[in-house]
């Protein structure tokens, strides 16, 4: 059960802070993300997890005012350099979110989407990767007759497996996952972390998680975060066993003042 | 350590450290026994002995329970953890401390009626088992406290209960040597002190418990001198 | 019962009182000019009234031409106002966040779609009608368009913006460039909520008079030349209404019943293919 392999850095963060204007919501952090590990990010509500995973992305340049100051280095290269074609990093860098968000097409045109945007592939070629998604997501045996039917008509669990599967289907080297089992009941929860354990043999994985178990569960690295602030960063056991600071004890064994 | 925003988890843990060290009183009360049992051979409250063994392993298996249920519930994790971790693991110390104290007291009275013993011999024991005891009373007071500097001292101590059992082993051979009508009597003393020396080894566990619980490092196979500077840091 | 709540089961049956009976009000009024309308327009409807054009008075005839001129430039006007109108929605949703020419824009298009049509029929023919000299079917068919823009413009902004960001974030997540996430995920979620914005349109149009008055004008015969004034429902109603002939009144009644139902039809289709395909749970 224990991977004794090393795991070589994918993202490295130098120096990483975001201001949303002229408020400052992340304080320059550094830290490093391995390649086919799980990293997990936790921290109270506001303590800015989910702004820093949509940093990966450059989520946040959808909307003014937002910037992000620093390096982040994906493979080397510095993701937040202007130069870099934000579309092209974000093929590199999939995201699923907390909300399921079908498209409003069938469950076969959800996957497809992604793909025909930056692949042409032969029709056939698209159902056999249409359907290595479905089954990579743990959700063909499901929909596997009901290709054609809208995205919408699934289930909660199912459609946040539809997202997740559309996010793979581009065959992304990174996947960040925030909060993506947080709207589903506990069934559908024990299948996606299920997910993430087979998922992390292709792909590294940062998920963004308000419940310290999951966290507990799926990672093999977490960071705690608060107010804007990496508080400590390490392996997943020696935060839950034995914390290095004392606010993140604090918090993890729910004393939260 | 402040107080868990779930007061009722902090209830919980509370009532099992209690129980823990209650459960340590009722032992050190054995061991008591076993040392006046030693000394004089006479058990002034026999059916107290037993009922008061029936009390240490029904608080056992409760503080197994409460525990599991903490588990369960509450899924504790870092300092909340260890801390159930040791007092699991203390209770079946403490457990084994009062079976252990138990035999002390039953065979000290035999080996008292045999009448076939002398001070000298029963001078040895007396030492190490007064040292036992109180090894015990620190290592549980530095449970209460979670103080892992007396939980040192404790370790240390073990080192010398180890090594006057072996005196002792020898000397009884010796005996046994000079006047073979000792021997039963002899194997009796050494198996008494074979039970104190557990008793010793026993108290060791707990401060190594102690150890983990506030450092956070598993000390059960390491030496004295790399506690010490684990310690020390 | 205590004192309190005999009070208050007093007001609320007061209140539910005095809500019926306005609602009896409003559709007594309504149920009467529907009847009305059913019972003089009725007669004038048969095969003759969608074959014949407008006859002289005193000959038989029906209002072939006006259904036919009204129809044509009712399309061309939606031809021109939809495109217009959802592409400037779609800047204002999707692009105009920041800036002063969405706030404009929308300032803009609000007046426009509170303005009389009578001056929309004016402003036509101060520009375009007195400068050419003649009336036409092309400037009834502006004037129309100038009224169906703003509807479909705020229609599509609303429907556009009641999508919620995490769909755009989840097409921009795969990478898809900013037009493909408008183009295809968007504008297809709302659809149905567009869709039904151009039907209401339509149904505004079908019955405007007074920009037509200044513009189209009317004409006797029936022709496909937009570039003469072309027959059209509500100036022939007008005409037909005011005039002291009977069988001219008789088509009037017709023609007004035709608009009617025609509206009523229009209406009902865009609000039952709106609730039938909400655009997102």
């Amino acid at each position: 059960m224990d991977d004794t392999t090393i795991h070589a850095p994918k993202i490295k963060i130098n120096n990483l802070s975001f201001y949303y204007g002229n408020y400052q919501a992340l304080k320059p952090m550094a830290f490093e993300i391995l390649e086919n590990q799980v990293t997990a990010f936790i921290g109270p509500s506001g303590c800015g997890k989910s702004t820093l995973l949509r940093t990966f992305n450059r989520m946040y340049e959808l909307y003014p005012n937002q910037q992000a100051r620093g390096e982040i280095l994906l493979d080397g290269q510095n993701i937040l350099d202007p130069r870099q074609d934000v579309n092209m990093l974000r093929a590199k860098v999939g995201m699923v979110f907390q909300k399921p968000t079908p498209f409003p097409m069938s469950v076969f045109d959800n996957i497809a989407f992604g793909i025909k945007l930056y692949e042409s592939l032969s029709r056939r070629e698209l159902e056999e990767r249409v359907e290595w998604a479905l089954r990579k997501a743990a959700l063909w045996e499901e929909v596997k007759d009901k290709l054609n039917q809208s995205g919408t008509s699934l289930s909660g669990g199912q459609q946040q497996r539809l997202c997740i599967a559309r996010a793979i289907a581009v065959k992304p080297e990174v996947l960040l996952l925030d909060e993506p089992a947080s709207a589903l009941d506990p069934i559908s929860t024990a299948h996606i972390e299920e997910l993430i354990h087979e998922l992390k043999e292709d792909y590294t994985i940062a998920i963004v998680t308000h419940n310290m178990q999951q966290a507990a569960r799926v990672s093999e690295y977490t960071a705690y975060m608060y107010l804007g602030e990496l508080i400590e960063f390490g392996p997943t056991d020696q935060i839950f066993v034995k914390p290095k600071r004392k606010e993140t004890e604090d918090y993890i064994t729910g004393r939260f003042g | 350590m402040n107080e868990h925003t779930l007061r009722q988890f902090d209830a919980d843990m509370e009532a099992i450290r209690t129980m823990v060290l209650n459960m340590g009183g009722l032992v050190e009360q054995q061991l008591l026994r076993a040392i006046n049992s030693l000394k004089s051979g006479i058990d002034d409250a026999e059916h107290d002995l037993l009922a008061d063994e029936q009390r240490i392993n029904s608080m056992e298996m409760e503080i197994d329970q409460l525990c599991s249920q903490i588990i369960s519930r509450r899924q504790p994790a870092a300092i909340d953890l260890r801390m159930i971790m040791t007092f699991l693991k203390t209770a079946n110390d403490l457990e084994r401390i009062g079976d252990e104290a138990k035999k002390v007291t039953t065979k000290g009275q035999e080996v008292h009626n045999s009448k076939r013993v002398t001070v000298a011999h029963l001078h040895e024991l007396t030492w190490v088992s007064q040292t036992t005891r109180q090894m015990v009373q620190k290592a549980l007071d530095a449970l209460a406290r979670l103080d892992v500097k007396a939980a040192a001292e404790v370790l240390a101590e073990d080192e010398r209960v180890d090594a006057e059992f072996v005196s002792i082993v020898r000397q009884m051979a010796s005996y046994m040597m000079e006047d073979p009508r000792t021997i039963s009597v002899c194997i009796e003393i050494v198996l008494i002190a074979k039970a104190i020396e557990r008793i010793g080894d026993h108290a060791k566990n707990i401060c190594e418990y102690v150890v983990h619980a506030v450092k956070g490092k598993d000390v059960r196979h390491a030496s004295l001198a790399e506690i010490q500077q684990e310690i020390g840091q | 019962m205590i004192p309190i709540y005999r009070r208050r089961r007093l007001i609320n049956a007061f209140n539910l009182f005095v809500s019926m009976l306005a609602v009896a009000f409003g559709l007594f009024w309504l149920g009467w000019i529907l009847w009305t309308l059913f019972s003089n327009g009725l007669q004038a409807i048969d095969w003759t009234i969608f074959t014949q054009s407008t006859p002289p008075p005193g000959s038989n005839g029906g209002l072939a031409n006006a259904i036919g001129g009204s129809l044509l430039m009712t399309t061309i006007a939606v031809i021109i106002g939809t495109p217009v109108g959802i592409l400037a929605g779609t800047y204002l949703a999707e692009y105009g966040r920041g800036g002063w020419l969405a706030p404009a824009t929308r300032f803009i298009n609000d007046i426009l779609l509170s303005a009389p049509s009578i001056v929309i029929g004016l402003f036509v023919y101060a520009v375009y009608v007195a400068n050419v000299k003649h009336f036409s079917g092309w400037a009834g068919a502006c004037a129309l368009a100038l009224i169906v823009i703003p509807v479909v413009l705020k229609t599509t902004e609303n429907m556009l913006r009641l999508i919620p960001n995490s769909l755009r974030e989840a097409a921009a997540a795969l990478g898809a460039p900013r037009w493909k996430i408008i183009t295809m995920v968007t504008l297809r979620a709302s659809r149905a909520g567009i869709l039904t914005g151009i039907l209401l349109a339509v149904a505004r149009i079908a019955g405007e008079t007074a920009p037509l008055l200044f513009t189209a004008l009317n004409n006797q015969f029936g022709s496909a030349n937009l570039n003469q004034p072309i027959a059209n429902l509500p100036v022939v109603i007008f005409q037909f209404a005011m005039s002291p002939y009977n069988d001219w009144q008789r088509l009037a009644w017709g023609g007004a019943l035709l608009i009617t139902v025609a509206v009523l039809a229009f209406n009902i289709i865009g609000r039952t293919l709106f609730r039938e395909k909400i655009p997102l749970q």
